[in-house]
């Protein structure tokens, strides 16, 4: 028999990005007094997770010409009419509260303009200067004010502690608590809880090149995905142009070079060292990450190719000197890893890079289950098909606040905490301890292999044909991994256990993504068919929806609500320019 | 320029606190390779059993900070070119900390310090108020601005001598946090700060030796912040008289 450490909260919430932390001071605002409230972590708390890694911004229209408005509807063109409209509203809605949040409460303190107002600039697809920041590491102010905020506060924290399974009532009317590993000891962990925030982060490392952070894999909709609930848009990988390249046998590999590169001049070039962008986009280098990620797919495919087989970034010809002083952090991590980013060619491969699918929620952070929330990249529907530069960490920061507020106000009507149902509680430990029964193997390799074919099959380009093999592929590695053994003798910080319940996850969520990506029968946003290259009629955009019942996934299409405005309109003044940015 | 030997020799600290010994492995060589890289491979593909920590890959989180051949390094950061002599290298958890296990330090002692310092905004203002017009042209301002882009590794930590020496001494990265508050006119309670960082632990205990500026690898000062402070601590306890 199995020893389980049985723990009782209030509210629970799972992750430490910002979402989670913030959900966390929310809470701390709303709920009554005494309300006990526990933060769990698979990492470090502020540590792992991606909100840290953010470098550009976040976006809140905070005057100067730019609304609120204006804001939701570059939201809404960027996500090619598929977004939430309510979810998408509240976002920009709210980003102006938690902006003032941020800087006045929490103590970040960002970029200023001479006259002490926030700076302000325009990443691609916005059409106002809308992102504020802290030079190019704005994520790294962020979490570490909000952790410190956090840390001070009378929150419980459970570091190295992995969610593994979400136990609903023997009825499966409401969720009873969450299962987790305490990855320290290696010993099963129930917390009973009346809320549960699940605000894990996304992350499609599932793909052979990818910038999240190296604790990411998809744990927290492969549980959702398990507890029976909807998850929409899954096909949407959104692919960042230039992931550095540096060989299979490096974590640098697929880490984020900068989109200012291109913006500042940088040029790409292919393996003759020839630039190519022109031939695919009149815009060239500064064509939107799609378009750009497109080509180097498509010079790759040619194999005009450098050594590791991706392209070349160039920033040279601005002269190095002053490469050096406008990208100082770049150029220092590239120099750190052996390349020189300032007077030399520099490997780049496109990444996947944030997933704009997740559990469907409602703008309260609701989901389908009583007692379950969910915000951050963990959540569907802000982003539609693609998100924008800078809405990340407004989207996470906004709904973690949003989730706080609500789980806050929702305990004030619960009564008792709720029972788990034991034979899914039974089954869940028995998932995770699969691998222990087996004999030792290398997990690794699998890994590679399924990263391969996410790749090749369900990546920038896919087409009807590649993702039939991809599922194919899936399923081998996913039959295959569940013959590799994992040795039990000592599970304290055993990593590689974690590995084989991370290419779990991983496994599951690729068979939701390509069964996705099969159903939507057009192009919109990050998601591109080879077969069916048009964007489809705008005013029946539906969305996908993949639920699992008893193992088997099934995929519909829903359509989309125009609750707030109808593609071809707008919600903006009719004398209001196109765009506000000036042009370069 | 030397050839990059086809192998490495790692020695690598295990076990828990109180209970640990040295293995050796052998590691292939690549050309781009960190000591992140190197750990990973030993637990990938020689022995399962070995714990680590990391996250980000680059620099951002400072999960992955370890003793390389005897100093402080972010592993995620550290070209193994840079750092084995003879294809040999030495890597331990980081020091000044309790071990968990293997290469995983215990971070808790460094942010009890952060929280002990008092480090983190004292509000002055509310989500419903204007944002404070100070800019980095004001000169406390362009001070706190040399202290804040501190990641929290704990590289400064473990490479003090003093916190070697003293465990109680709240160490160079809460208390560099505690001075940029202190110089952020947003906030409420600098008294507070102050105090905190002036007892038995506070800022007293540095011997100004400046490990904490030589290994941070964002290059930040802590020791220039900790200077601050006592600058201002000792002014503080004088002051009123010598103002009066």
């Amino acid at each position: 028999m199995v020893q389980i450490d049985r723990h009782d909260t209030d509210i629970l919430i799972i992750g430490t990005g910002g979402a989670g932390l913030f959900a966390a001071l929310h809470a701390q605002q709303s709920a009554p007094e005494g309300t006990r409230i526990t933060i769990a972590v698979k990492g470090l708390i502020g540590k792992c997770g991606c909100t840290r890694m953010v470098q550009g911004g976040y976006n809140v229209a905070l005057g100067g010409g730019d609304t609120v408005e204006r804001h939701f509807m570059d939201t809404i063109q960027g996500g090619k009419w598929l977004p939430n409209q309510d979810m998408a509203w509240k976002l920009c809605e709210q980003a102006v509260v938690r902006i003032h949040e941020l800087e006045n409460e929490i103590g970040c303190y960002f970029d200023r303009n001479p006259d002490g107002t926030l700076h302000q600039k325009a990443f691609a697809g916005q059409t106002a200067d809308r992102t504020v920041h802290k030079g190019d590491l704005t994520g790294i102010e962020i979490i570490s004010r909000l952790m410190e905020q956090v840390l001070a506060r009378p929150v419980e924290k459970l570091q190295e502690h992995r969610a593994i399974g979400l136990i609903p009532t023997r009825d499966g009317s409401a969720l009873a608590g969450v299962l987790f590993i305490d990855m320290r000891t290696g010993g099963f962990r129930l917390v009973r809880a009346k809320t549960v925030l699940m605000a894990t982060g996304g992350g499609p490392t599932m793909y052979k090149y990818n910038t999240p952070s190296g604790d990411k894999t998809m744990d927290g909709l492969a549980m959702a995905l398990r507890a029976g609930l909807p998850l929409r848009d899954m096909e949407m990988v959104q692919f960042h142009p230039t992931g550095l390249l540096a060989g299979d046998h490096t974590r640098m590999t697929g880490t984020v070079l900068e989109e200012g590169l291109r913006g500042a001049g940088g040029r790409l070039l292919n393996g003759a060292e020839n630039r190519f962008m022109f031939d695919y986009d009149p815009k060239g280098e500064r064509a939107t990450r799609d378009v750009v990620s497109r080509a180097i797919y498509a010079e790759m495919r040619k194999n005009n190719t450098s050594d590791n087989g991706g392209v070349f970034i160039s920033m040279a010809h601005l002269g190095p000197e002053n490469v050096r002083a406008k990208f100082p952090g770049m150029v220092k991590r590239c120099a750190d890893s052996g390349f020189d980013l300032a007077g030399g060619l520099v490997e780049v491969v496109p990444t996947a890079h944030y997933f704009m699918g997740g559990v469907v929620v409602d703008a309260d952070t609701r989901t389908a289950m009583e007692g379950l929330y969910v915000a951050g990249e963990d959540a569907g529907g802000a982003h539609g098909s693609n998100r924008l530069g800078g809405n990340g960490v407004a989207n996470s920061t906004v709904y973690g606040g949003v989730a706080g507020d609500v789980m806050g106000a929702d305990i004030r009507h619960m009564g008792a905490l709720r029972d788990p149902c034991p034979e899914v509680l039974q089954s869940e430990i028995d998932r995770a301890l699969h691998p222990l029964s087996r004999k030792p193997g290398l997990v690794q390799p699998l890994r590679h292999a399924l990263q391969e074919a996410m790749w090749e099959d369900v990546g920038v380009m896919r087409h009807a044909a590649g993702m039939e093999r991809g599922m194919s592929r899936i399923g081998d590695i996913s039959a295959e991994l569940m013959e590799v053994g994992v040795a039990g003798d000592d599970l304290a910080f055993n990593l590689t256990w974690h590995d084989w319940l991370n290419l779990r996850s991983l496994c599951d969520i690729s068979q939701a993504i390509t069964l996705a990506a099969l159903a939507r029968e057009n192009s919109r946003g990050a998601h591109y068919r080879e077969d069916f290259p048009e964007t489809g009629d705008l005013d029946a955009s539906y969305f996908t929806v993949v639920t699992q019942t008893g193992g088997a996934l099934d995929v519909r299409r829903d359509p989309v609500q125009f609750t707030l405005v109808r593609p071809g309109e707008t919600i903006l003044p009719e004398d209001a320019p196109e765009t506000l940015v000036a042009a370069q | 320029m030397t050839a990059t030997p086809p192998r490495l020799t790692v020695t690598v600290q295990r076990g828990t606190e109180g209970a640990t010994r040295q293995e050796t492995f052998d590691v292939p060589a690549y050309e781009n390779q960190t000591v992140l890289d190197v750990v990973t491979w030993i637990q990938q593909m020689a022995d399962p059993t070995l714990a680590y920590r990391f996250a980000c890959r680059v620099g951002m989180c400072g999960s992955c900070a370890m003793m390389v051949n005897g100093e402080p390094r972010w592993t995620c950061r550290t070209h193994v070119k840079k750092v084995a002599s003879d294809g040999q290298l030495d890597i331990a958890p980081l020091r000044n900390l309790p071990v968990i296990k293997d290469l995983a330090a215990d971070m808790d002692p460094f942010f009890d310090k952060w929280v002990a310092a008092e480090a983190r905004l004292h509000p002055s203002a509310g989500r419903g108020d204007d944002f404070d017009p100070v800019t980095s042209q004001e000169p406390a301002r362009a001070e706190a601005d040399l202290g804040i882009e501190c990641i929290n590794c704990g590289i400064c930590y473990a490479a003090c001598d003093t916190v070697a020496g003293n465990p109680d001494y709240l160490g160079p990265a809460a208390l560099q946090r505690a001075w940029t508050l202190f110089n952020d006119s947003r906030d409420a309670d600098r008294d507070g700060i102050l105090a905190a960082v002036s007892g038995k632990g506070g800022c007293h205990n540095c011997h100004s030796m400046g490990s904490c500026a030589q290994y941070c690898p964002n290059d930040l000062n802590p020791m220039r912040a900790i200077a601050g402070l006592k600058r201002e601590t000792v002014r503080a306890a004088w002051g009123r008289k010598r103002d009066a």
